[in-house]
């Protein structure tokens, strides 16, 4: 499913931050240019009342504030993979760590398996999406040990369709958290057991939390961009209101 | 059944000279045991479960989504419909969240009142558990005991923030207004009475033949797995696992009071059923001491703008819900709007416990299962 999924979905991205490429381009300076190049054309050819998917303010790039905090898991961790591991800045005293795809696999275990660390819970999962870094996916990992009570947040940046190893075989309990990152970002888990929804129905177009699907899927964000719609109107003319979808739906 | 017998029928040489199959068995999703829209492909071999597929989604209303179109302040609300028999505690859950990325030092009188409104709301989730629980398994009197006291706490809210069930308790910052006149003696006179009605439930249950049966020994999981499984709250602790947010990761003011967690043995249904009989009392201790502890001083801190606009970064905090640990990822932009959040439903990831739990055990134990597990499926689907 996923594969007949993947070949559609980086239309969207590049049709709806068409508009907003101008303002983006100066601070992404690599990234946005060969997606803008071929988006132009792509409005151009249905006829020009064309609606327009409704999509979040242009995501401009932001870094997170705060210090790098260390502690002996991450000094650990540092010691062990070296480079590999880099100490992201948080603004509220946390411990968080971005790991190379590369590694990630070893350390996860790693932090499992090594008797100072003893991550014997992983709290959370969850997957996020920020369009204009150069690895626009980011895999979130809330470690935590039961037994030394202490935690440490792993991340692992990915590209629009790289798959990230599963971490089902180190905790089960990511089966399901992976499953819902999947539903939600698209992010395929290799090694997954059953990496099929789990939220969403069986046939779902795209994955609802990246940032380029509107709030309340296409065919809401085409009746809203009608050129008589406001926030929270509800058209008259329903029939039309259904055609104004179907357009939407298929240009998007 | 014994277990020993069990195990018997599943071997016995009859049955497999009969080459039985699988059969399937749809259960759900609009089935009164399963506590709202959940559905469960079993797998069966006469009477025993071989193989279960849960199918959730049902329920899911894309709350993380919709909060990225919002601003902190405004999004407070929904989280209350995530799990909406313990509202209190989801909403200190994403209060706490930003104030822990914010660095706002809540007032510690704010800090008493709300472990005094999230103790009654655990005691009132627990109330509502057992009592369906209970009716799940055939006794339909505890249902409507747990009710009657869990409208008392309902009647405690209403007095206090203006309503019962979804009640929006706390502004990021504090909470917004102090107890009503006479409020703190109509709860003291509550605390007074529940130990007297738990101690009537119990002579119902806990020594009742009948629901010794249908619970001892039913969905035993170990404590390795259970941690292994990601699952938390008293669904954890019944396998005897000593982790509670509370006394573990604390927050909220929850390291000045004197309280016990209570752990299981066997990791069974029956243990999972005792813990949370056993919390409700520590809730009460818990009450007792922050009602008799509270001290003076504003309910939100001085310094606070009206706009919420944390710095850009990310954070995750947890609360120990109902269910368990309650856990909210956000990230911020530094806009007054979140870039992404995540909430990590104890519901969702304790419900994969099941499979574990039911595997080997008979169809009709599945109910007695579900149930144990204290799932509440808004908050399993978001």
């Amino acid at each position: 499913m996923s594969d007949e999924e993947k070949p559609g979905q980086p239309e969207p991205p590049a049709a709806s931050e068409a508009p907003k490429a101008p303002e983006a381009a100066p601070k992404a300076a690599s990234s946005p240019d060969p997606t803008a190049s071929p988006a132009p054309a792509a409005p151009a050819a249905p006829k020009p009342p064309a609606p327009k998917p409704a999509v979040p303010p242009a995501p401009k790039k932001w870094e997170p504030t705060g210090e790098v905090v260390v502690t002996p898991v991450t000094e650990k961790l540092a010691a062990r993979f070296g480079d590999a591991v880099q100490g992201v800045k948080s603004p509220c005293g946390e411990a968080i760590v971005l790991v190379k795809k590369e590694k990630l696999g070893e350390a996860l275990a790693f932090l499992k398996s090594d008797a100072d660390c003893a991550f014997d819970f992983l709290s959370n999962l969850t997957a996020a999406h920020y369009p204009v870094n150069d690895k626009k996916f980011e895999v979130v990992y809330d470690c935590y040990s039961v037994a030394k009570r202490h935690a440490v947040r792993v991340k692992v940046a990915l590209d629009d369709g790289e798959p990230c190893p599963s971490a089902v075989p180190i905790w089960p309990t990511a089966n399901w958290q992976e499953r819902e990152a999947h539903d939600m970002y698209g992010i395929v888990f290799e090694g997954h057991p059953n990496l099929k929804v789990i939220l969403l129905p069986e046939v779902w177009d795209g994955h609802p939390l990246r940032k380029e699907y509107p709030l309340g899927g296409p065919k809401e964000a085409a009746i809203r961009a009608d050129k008589f719609a406001k926030p929270g109107y509800m058209p008259d003319d329903l029939e039309a209101a259904e055609r104004i979808a179907e357009e939407g739906r298929r240009d998007h | 059944m014994t277990t020993e017998l069990r195990e018997a029928a599943g071997t016995s040489p009859l049955r497999k000279a009969l080459e039985t199959t699988t059969m399937e068995l749809n259960f759900g999703p609009q089935h009164p045991a399963t506590h709202g829209v959940y559905r469960a492909v079993l797998q069966l071999d006469g009477e025993r479960v071989v193989g279960i597929e849960s199918i959730i989604g049902y329920l899911h209303r894309g709350i993380e989504k919709w909060v990225e179109y919002r601003t902190y302040t405004k999004a407070t609300p929904i989280f209350d419909r995530l799990d909406y028999v313990g509202a209190i505690l989801n909403c200190h859950g994403y209060v706490g969240t930003v104030e822990k990325l914010m660095k706002i030092e809540v007032p510690k009188r704010a800090q008493y009142i709300r472990v005094v409104l999230d103790e009654l709301q655990r005691i009132a989730n627990h109330l509502l558990w057992l009592g369906t629980h209970a009716l799940d398994l055939g006794a339909m009197t505890v249902l409507f005991y747990g009710l009657r006291e869990r409208e008392v706490i309902m009647d405690l809210f209403e007095a206090m923030v203006g309503q019962r069930l979804l009640q929006n308790a706390y502004p990021i910052g504090g909470v917004r207004l102090d107890f009503p006149r006479g409020w703190e003696r109509a709860c003291r006179n509550f605390m007074a009475e529940l130990p007297h009605r738990l101690d009537e439930y119990e002579t119902l249950l806990s020594s009742n033949r009948m629901w010794l049966q249908r619970t001892k020994g039913i969905g035993v999981i170990s404590g390795a797995e259970a941690v292994a499984l990601g699952l938390s709250g008293p669904t954890l602790r019944g396998s005897g696992v000593y982790f509670d947010v509370r006394k573990c990761i604390p927050y909220g003011s929850y390291e000045d009071f004197d309280f016990e967690v209570p752990l299981g043995e066997n990791g069974d249904v029956y243990d999972r059923y005792i813990v949370r009989v056993r919390e409700m009392r520590q809730s009460l201790r818990i009450l007792q001491q922050a009602l008799d502890g509270m001290p003076e001083g504003p309910l939100m801190p001085e310094k606070l703008s009206k706009i919420i606009r944390p710095p850009a970064g990310e954070v995750y905090f947890s609360v120990e819900g109902a269910k368990g640990q309650l856990g909210y990822y956000l990230v911020s932009d530094g806009t007054d709007k979140p870039w992404k959040c995540h909430v990590r439903s104890p519901s969702f990831i304790n419900l994969q416990g099941l499979e574990k739990m039911v595997v080997g055990g008979l169809v009709a134990d599945v109910v007695a299962n579900i149930g144990s597990l204290d799932i509440v499926l808004g908050e399993v689907d978001r």
